[in-house]
């Protein structure tokens, strides 16, 4: 027998409007109306001010540990654009911009990193997940949500961000090989920003491209400039089309950068070359935006002085209200997770009200009541 | 860790500047105090032992004191910054002498402290939010707003229950207490000090005020006719006083652990370089630039290493166990402004010795400019010392630990030598090696040494074969 070749694939990488401002016409005719492009470079502005004024509010002691998302805004950006408003979006820690155009108000966030667990109560009718900390385990919550949906018959997809170092993890090829085998609507899409904190990309992906790692599950996979959000709208609308049509699962790999530290607990001046950060700036998802729509007379300086204005006033209000909110309470721990609290979690939400951590409550709770879910 | 500030806003107390960080060291201030700083504005550049770091004031407001001199070590919790508040943050245009102002700050926080009035109207307008935010979803709208009291500060105090028992019983408002304790706790003493007081909150205020007192009155070194030629010095003979800090501070600690670890014996040898200098500048003249004879003796070792792995190792001390490496990591160690660093080049078991002579200069270039990875001054086997450039013939190396040797090499000089019984000029390099003796013993070490002076004195075989 001679040998034949048993499998030969090719990765696309999708780019539309690149770094240098050069915009294909063809791929990104009618794919998002003027306006929109418009709203949605008002939308990463705002997101880049929060970012700032979010990482002073640690150095501050006013909130906890914060990660940047600086570089990063068109990637979920993009993806919410193109995701129905019923879809669920499954984020990871770098989806801010997402996560606002999704209808999140930015305090959620704040309070998230106040360490309030009210910004984690995210309000049902947006389809959002909680940012999701520990790395890789939301890429099963999203295979879940979806197999959740398929059986229930309803059209809604889920989209699922990480890293490209949760792609490292055993939880990402556990939720990818569940959803490739059960045909699940899901879309995985992983912010490639080059550095799992100080780890660079290149020794723990000995592929050329994590793009791969999808097809070894028989998904379709696609890189694509996450930097550019024209090109995250075209790979997130077809995926999800695959995933609401076909109920097929797809991988993206949005290469994209980190442009600020790991978190406000790193220093990445410690082991990046600072060129590659200078060399990344001139890749900015919002500098292309900004000078495409400038080409087309639908932005101006006044325009932008305006809109620095309306960040500032927006993100204070949103701090305001953040700092603001009642003091919280212990029931806050219990509240939001379960729908419905079972005896002992009621006993222990009940014990931890009344007396010190570790003392039994003397008076146990009705079982009948129960915890409310906001 | 949690640092809550007082909410008249009067200071600001150091937070965690990263995840975890319980001091800073203080590198530069960047107001002044009297100055009217805006919320964000920029108050200091600190270093944690993470990073280098910006600190914002938290709030507008008119600097009153600026509390810590650049270099000192802050606390996370105590005082960084205090602003003047109420009345005199508003007429903070023309500060008054340092003393007056004090005491007049010292007076005014008996005052109820006033909170700025707020622009109600300005609190209203939330503006829209980008995306599309219903007004049921804002967060105050679910879990309603903070009652905000004019004149008590909303802060409730920590304590524990025997702490708020005495407080009870001396009827002093202990939410009214300022905390000296762990974590901010509110602790008997403080109870007591503000009962003495008259039971209201005025503590943090007036110990402060006190412990700043005693720190300035019982500093007056006694004055004594110094020669004009010699800097004024204390009553000690302390002409400066240089904190512990920085590089210098963790250099100490790594020797100080080196030393009380390791049983260090040193050995020494003189090795005559005369034909290797002589083959070096066949090198040097054929590159067309200087080359140290350090790289040719980091070659030598290399190779030497090969010969006794047994100092090739480090000591995992907790493990009890001693462990040998394969490649050589190669610490080399570099003198520099803020004091000696240990730069590593990786295999250097398989570098020629230009290509270690390129190391090391990449590598002192990263140490001086401080732009060397982390991972770069990490992971050493061996380290070798060139001590003798500043002069010196023997030394007494101190073991760059968990390493079980270190060669020092010392000035070489020309000297008068004698073989087959004939005198002859010679260059004679003094080297002088340090080992663990719990894991190397004296003969390994002498015929280590050994090894290395054949291998110098006879560039053939060091370089041919």
């Amino acid at each position: 027998m001679p040998i034949r070749t048993a499998f030969k694939t090719e990765i696309e990488h999708v780019s539309i409007l690149d770094e240098h401002g050069q915009f294909d016409a063809k791929l990104g005719a009618g794919l998002i109306p003027d306006g929109d492009v418009v709203r949605l470079y008002e939308h990463m502005s705002i997101c880049r001010h929060l970012d700032e004024v979010a990482f002073k509010l640690q150095r501050s002691g006013r909130m906890g540990t914060y990660p940047q998302n600086m570089g990063q805004e068109a990637t979920s950006l993009g993806a919410a654009y193109a995701l129905d408003k019923t879809d669920w979006m499954v984020p990871c820690y770098r989806e801010n911009c997402g996560l606002f155009w999704r209808g999140l108000p930015m305090e959620y966030v704040l309070l998230h990193w106040m360490g309030d667990e009210r910004g984690n109560a995210i309000p049902r009718e947006l389809f959002c997940m909680p940012l999701a900390i520990p790395i890789g385990t939301q890429m099963l919550h999203a295979a879940g949500l979806a197999w959740a949906a398929k059986y229930r018959g309803e059209k809604q997809i889920a989209c699922t961000f990480f890293g490209d170092g949760a792609t490292s993890e055993g939880d990402f090829h556990e939720a990818m090989n569940f959803a490739a085998n059960l045909d699940l609507p899901v879309v995985f899409l992983c912010q490639n920003n080059s550095w799992a904190i100080s780890v660079p990309g290149k020794i723990q992906c000995s592929a050329p491209t994590i793009a791969q790692r999808g097809l070894a599950y028989g998904m379709h996979s696609v890189q694509c400039d996450g930097n550019d959000v024209f090109a995250m709208v075209k790979v997130v609308r077809d995926a999800a089309k695959r995933a609401r049509e076909e109920h097929r699962p797809s991988f993206i790999e949005a290469v994209t950068y980190r442009l600020g530290d790991h978190t406000t607990a790193d220093d990445a001046r410690r082991y990046r070359d600072q060129a590659e950060v200078e060399l990344w700036k001139t890749r900015d998802p919002l500098i292309r935006v900004r000078s495409f729509l400038k080409e087309r007379k639908l932005w101006n300086d006044s325009k932008e002085a305006e809109l620095r204005e309306r960040a500032e006033r927006e993100v204070s209000a949103a701090v305001q209200r953040a700092e603001g909110i009642e003091a919280p309470s212990s029931n806050d721990v219990f509240d939001h997770t379960y729908a419905t609290l079972d005896p002992q979690l009621l006993t222990q939400r009940e014990t931890l009200r009344t007396n010190s951590l570790g003392q039994e409550s003397g008076r146990r709770p009705s079982h009948a009541q129960s915890g409310g879910a906001h | 860790m949690s640092v809550k500030q007082p909410a008249d806003k009067s200071q600001f107390l150091l937070p965690d500047l990263g995840e975890g960080v319980h001091e800073a060291e203080l590198i530069r201030w960047r107001v002044k105090p009297g100055e009217m700083v805006k919320e964000h504005q920029i108050l200091a550049e600190m270093e944690t032992d993470k990073a280098l770091v910006e600190v914002p004031s938290p709030w507008a407001g008119t600097i009153r004191e600026l509390h810590g001199k650049e270099g000192e070590i802050c606390i996370v919790g105590k005082v960084l910054v205090s602003y003047e508040v109420g009345a005199r943050a508003a007429a903070a245009s023309a500060p008054a002498p340092r003393a007056a102002a004090k005491e007049a700050a010292r007076v005014e926080v008996r005052e109820p402290a006033r909170a700025p009035a707020k622009d109600a109207a300005k609190e209203e307008d939330a503006g829209t939010v980008v995306g599309t935010m219903s007004g049921q979803l804002s967060i105050a709208e679910r879990f309603g707003r903070r009652q905000e009291s004019a004149a008590a500060p909303a802060r409730k105090a920590l304590a524990t229950p025997a702490v708020r028992r005495i407080a009870r019983e001396l009827g002093v408002d202990i939410n009214r207490v300022a905390p000296t304790g762990r974590g901010g706790r509110v602790t008997a003493g403080d109870v007591q000090s503000a009962a003495d007081r008259g039971g209201r909150g005025d503590a943090r205020q007036d110990a402060r005020g006190r412990d700043r007192g005693a720190v300035a009155e019982g500093f007056s070194p006694k004055s004594v006719p110094i020669p004009a030629d010699r800097p004024p010095a204390d009553a000690d003979g302390v002409v400066e006083r240089i904190p512990f800090r920085g590089v210098r501070r963790k250099i100490a600690q790594a020797l100080d652990l080196s030393i009380k670890t390791a049983v260090h014996f040193t050995v020494v040898e003189e090795i005559d370089v005369t034909d290797l200098l002589a083959k070096r500048s066949e090198y040097a003249r054929v590159l067309g630039r200087k080359l140290s004879l350090l790289p040719f003796v980091m070659f030598a070792v290399c190779r030497g290493l090969r010969k006794h792995p047994e100092l090739n190792a480090v000591v995992d001390d907790p493990g009890e166990a001693i462990l040998r490496k394969g490649p050589v990591n190669l610490g080399c160690a570099v003198d520099t402004e803020h004091g000696l660093m240990v730069p590593v080049i990786r295999d250097a078991d398989r570098l020629a010795p230009v290509e270690l002579s390129e190391a090391v200069r990449r590598l002192a270039e990263g140490c001086r400019s401080r732009t060397v990875a982390r991972e770069e001054l990490m992971g050493g086997s061996f380290t070798v010392s060139n001590v003798g450039s500043h002069g010196g013939m023997f030394a007494t190396p101190i073991i760059n630990y968990p390493e079980v040797a270190i060669l020092g090499l010392g000035r070489s000089r020309e000297r008068v030598l004698v073989k087959g019984g004939r005198f002859y000029a010679g260059t004679v390099l003094p080297v002088s090696l340090s080992c663990d003796h719990r894991v190397v013993d004296g003969a390994a070490g002498a015929s280590f040494l050994a090894t290395l002076q054949s291998l110098l004195e006879d560039p053939e075989k060091l370089l041919g074969g």
